[in-house]
């Protein structure tokens, strides 16, 4: 209760922030809506072509990219501020300020490193998962419930993933490449994993289970959701775990600068 | 006993890298580990409502000890316990009990006014409205900076925004507040009111943990110095026995009338000629005493005006930093 009093009060402070720059708030959301709402040009160049991804209609990659959108920008809009605002305090030697609040220090940067400019990615993700679930339709009340379920376990991969990153941070201190290899290693949750080898299907569904971050959750609301995908749950759910255990486990490592 | 220490210890690990391309490049495959003892052994006790100068030259250790203190580091060795706690190891319950202000680390949100900044502490130290509304009141008083915290903290002053760190430092009411470096940058007169707030808070028992490399904040704040050097205490008392150290001493600054080509005073040194009318003496007061020193100086020559000081605290200090050295 009271992480979520102070995560309201930390989100009006970050937006008040924001909006103290009102030209770059608006420019950096516009332009962040406007980046991600070309996210699904592949796709549209590919379906436009006469061509497709075996088994899947347009409509339907266009949901999976929708959710894929949504899930990552709401990862990022809570834990993207975290990792680099993780980097900046190790490489500045200022993460004292941080350990001398009374709370534990993910808590503490979860809640004051909200991220509004990234507002422009989920509105882009809110529009293309309403206009590809207009077309699909959804098959039952069913299939909401298991998809909050699967987009809650994509969401905890993305945490998982944002966490071990920062957490890089105490050892390494300059580590501005790996969310690069990050990227990549999400690329494989924009599509069906259904197209890809049957190895690199296996790794993106149970090893780093990238399928949960959009492939998952969007078969369970078109009724193509197969069993094998609620036991990714659990890695995903492991990964956040790790990950919060990792960081703080990494802060202990934190040794500031020279005085 | 509100902090002890004992034997405490913290050791970094460091990796040599020679310089230029060469060098760099065998880094990527062998580097040399270099262990730094950067706490050696430093052991004090500080009773509750004191204020403690903690001294020493740059990289000497007294940043270090303060984030151990402040529960940011983790001893390598040694016991340090800090009203009850151990820092580091019970962290979230210990970091109500303190305040820190560190000079060169601000605590404020850059671009929004400080009363936000405060409304977010509040949150986070989880202040009741009337206590926070009364405490935030007094503070702003005492400090009288009740117009510029609805300013955007960017647009202040180094010193006013230095004023702000301390009531942000200071809301939810700490026992011990360590301030590490709280006056650098600031101009005379920012430097006298954040003093002044230091003293009035300590009447009220506050206990402050102070470093600076400004020796009129040790002179006017510090009830007792510690001096901290390559990771080891050298000294540990008063002002009063700091300035003792190196002998009952005395600068006398004279202006002669007439040129004196030779001043001979038993237990006076001539430290610095000017002119043939301006010298500066240092004068051993075990050796002569005041009067017999003036009554010798106005036998030998005739002085149109005389000022006798204390031994400069850069003097004594730095004598004590080579000391420990050597």
């Amino acid at each position: 209760m009271r992480f979520i009093k102070l995560y309201g009060k930390c989100i009006k402070i970050a937006i008040a922030g924001a909006l103290a720059y009102r030209l770059n708030f608006l420019l950096t959301t516009l332009l962040a809506t406007i980046l991600n709402a070309l996210f699904p040009i592949v796709t549209i160049l590919i379906y436009n072509a006469g061509a497709s991804f075996p088994g899947w209609d347009f409509y339907e990659v266009l949901l999976i990219q929708g959710v894929f959108l949504l899930t990552s920008n709401l990862a990022y809009l809570m834990f993207d501020g975290v990792l680099w605002t993780t980097m900046q305090h190790v490489r500045e030697g200022t993460f004292e300020v941080v350990l001398l609040k009374p709370l534990s220090p993910l808590t503490y940067l979860v809640s004051t490193t909200f991220t509004p400019e990234i507002f422009g990615g989920v509105i882009a993700g809110s529009v293309l998962f309403g206009f590809s679930l207009f077309f699909t339709g959804v098959s039952s009340f069913a299939a909401i419930g298991q998809f909050l379920l699967l987009f809650a376990g994509g969401f905890c991969l993305m945490a998982g993933l944002c966490l071990l990153m920062s957490a890089t941070a105490f050892k390494w201190v300059d580590n501005g490449r790996i969310p690069e290899i990050y990227d990549s290693v999400m690329t494989f949750g924009k599509y069906p994993v259904t197209i890809f080898p049957q190895a690199v299907r296996g790794a993106a569904s149970f090893v780093i289970p990238v399928a949960m971050i959009g492939f998952f959750p969007a078969s369970a609301l078109l009724d193509r959701v197969e069993i094998a995908a609620f036991f990714a749950v659990i890695p995903c759910v492991l990964f956040m775990l790790f990950g919060i255990w990792v960081y703080n486990k990494m802060i202990k490592l934190y040794e500031g600068v020279g005085g | 006993m509100i902090i002890k220490l004992n034997n405490l210890e913290k050791t970094f690990v460091t990796y040599k890298r020679g310089s230029g391309f060469g060098a760099a490049l065998r880094s990527l495959f062998k580097r040399e580990k270099v262990i730094v003892k950067a706490v050696d052994g430093i052991s004090f006790e500080i009773p509750e409502g004191e204020i403690c100068g903690l001294l020493g030259p740059n990289g000497a250790g007294k940043s270090t000890i303060i984030k151990m203190l402040c529960g940011a580091l983790f001893p390598t060795g040694g016991e340090i316990n800090v009203a009850g706690f151990k820092p580091a190891r019970e962290r979230v319950r210990y970091v109500k009990e303190i305040g820190a202000v560190f000079g060169q680390k601000s605590q404020l949100i850059w671009d929004i006014p400080p009363i936000d900044s405060f409304a977010m502490n509040k949150a986070i130290y989880g202040i009741e409205n009337s206590l926070f509304e009364q405490r935030l009141d007094e503070l702003v008083k005492l400090l009288d900076v009740s117009e510029i915290i609805q300013k955007p903290t960017r647009v202040l002053s180094l010193g006013e925004r230095m004023k702000c760190e301390f009531i942000m430092a200071m809301l939810h009411n700490p026992r011990i507040v360590f301030l590490d470096e709280p006056t650098i940058g600031l101009d005379v007169i920012a430097k006298a009111n954040i003093r002044d707030f230091i003293v009035e808070m300590n009447k009220k028992g506050t206990t402050f943990i102070l470093t600076t490399h400004d020796l009129e904040d040790v002179e006017r704040l510090a009830q007792r110095i510690i001096i901290i050097n390559h990771g080891k205490k050298v000294f540990d008392g008063s002002l009063e026995t700091l300035q003792s150290e190196l002998g009952r001493k005395k600068i006398v600054e004279l202006k002669l009338h007439k040129n004196a080509d030779l001043l001979d005073i038993k237990g006076a040194v001539v430290l610095d000629k000017k002119s043939q009318l301006e010298f500066t003496l240092e004068v051993d007061m075990d050796v002569v005493g005041i009067s017999e020193f003036v009554g010798e100086l106005s036998k030998q020559a005739e002085f149109t005006d005389i000022s006798i000081k204390e031994l400069p605290m850069d003097k004594i200090i730095t004598a004590i930093y080579a000391k420990s050295h050597s």
